[in-house]
């Protein structure tokens, strides 16, 4: 799963998720890319469940681009544990997503296949995305 | 490379609110710049705009920008579009000089099928959509055609090997790969394999959920 190789700080504070996104809205490697169209947090596990959703239903080749990486530490209280003592572990870690960001591409010559893996794709995410083309009108 | 006249509103109020209430109205904020010339900022009609730019040159179409009786020879720089509504939010024209060179990017398109990677279980994949090329605008290619029909597994093919018209360069490296072939790790399935496997995968489905049932009980 991805997550970095080492940080500045362990711990984060969670943060506001407000706006559309700043950059990172078009498509820059493949033909088709997945957008999101809610602001949330995307755990590493769940970007590695869409990858291999993706990349299982594309059996003849392809090549998958993920264009977000999951830098944000989350952190949990152990079970029943009373409040006070500190933040708690960091548990695991996700991408900051804002509506707009692309958050994988693929380049794929059959289009019908390649829209039904990113649908697949799309089923792990725990917001709402869609999938977008090159071709773009004024 | 075609022509084609654009009508544009100047004197437009600037800022995000009068920006807003502009493309409520079905127009564009825009700007047009270059050449020594101070900026100017316009509006323009979605319709008119979208007319202009569906030739065969695309974004690539010189437009006569005529702002209150001056025609400007233009050029799209940039357009800045919605992140989620994809919608045109911005356009920058850029004020050129038909006789002078300029710097533009091109679409890439492939042609012919590459028969000897696709039984050699390759994909033939474009690894840029677009060339960056400097020419005058007269010249300006509508897109570079490349043709694949040749392309065996060990073929690259760089912006030194691809055609380009007379009078039209390509600023990047000649190194620089546009057309690769990657080898696939899953091999070709055909028909009768591919139904054989989904069999089996509804098979093991089947199974699965079976046993599934079975521990919930």
């Amino acid at each position: 799963m991805l997550m970095p190789r080492k940080v500045a700080h362990r711990k984060h504070h969670r943060g506001r998720t407000r706006g559309m996104t700043k950059g990172g809205s078009e498509l820059h490697f493949g033909e088709y890319g997945i957008q999101a169209l809610e602001p949330g947090w995307l755990s590493a596990r769940q970007i590695e469940a869409a990858r291999v959703a993706m990349t299982r239903s594309i059996r003849r080749g392809g090549k998958v681009w993920i264009n977000i990486f999951p830098d944000k530490p989350v952190t949990k209280k152990p079970a029943e544990t009373r409040m006070g003592s500190g933040k708690g572990n960091p548990e695991f870690w996700v991408a900051v997503v804002r509506p707009g960001r692309v958050l994988f591409e693929l380049s794929y010559p059959d289009e019908e296949l390649a829209k039904t893996a990113m649908n697949k794709a799309i089923q792990k995410l725990p917001i709402k995305a869609r999938i977008i083309t090159r071709e773009e009108t004024i | 490379m075609s022509e084609t006249i654009l009508v544009a509103n100047s004197g437009r109020a600037t800022g995000s609110a009068n920006s807003r209430r502009l493309r409520a109205d079905d127009s564009i904020p825009a700007v047009v710049y270059g050449l020594g010339m101070e900026p100017l900022s316009i509006s323009v009609d979605r319709r008119d705009l979208r007319k202009a730019v569906s030739g065969t040159s695309g974004m690539n179409t010189i437009l006569d920008l005529s702002v209150d009786g001056t025609v400007y020879p233009t050029i799209i720089k940039d357009v800045q579009r919605h992140p989620v509504r994809r919608n045109v939010a911005h356009v920058d024209f850029i004020q050129i000089d038909l006789e002078a060179d300029l710097t533009v990017w091109v679409p890439v398109r492939l042609e012919g099928e590459a028969k000897d990677v696709i039984s050699g279980n390759g994909l033939v994949d474009l690894s840029m959509n677009e060339i960056e090329v400097v020419t005058t605008p007269r010249n300006i290619p509508d897109e570079i055609v490349i043709d694949v029909s040749e392309m065996t597994m060990d073929t690259t093919i760089t912006v030194g090997d691809v055609p380009l018209p007379a009078g039209v360069t390509a600023t990047a490296d000649a190194d620089l790969p546009v057309v690769t072939v990657l080898t696939m790790r899953t091999p070709l399935l055909d028909d009768e394999d591919a139904a054989a496997e989904a069999a089996a995968e509804a098979a093991d489905g089947e199974a699965g959920d079976d046993a599934g049932d079975d521990t919930s009980e």
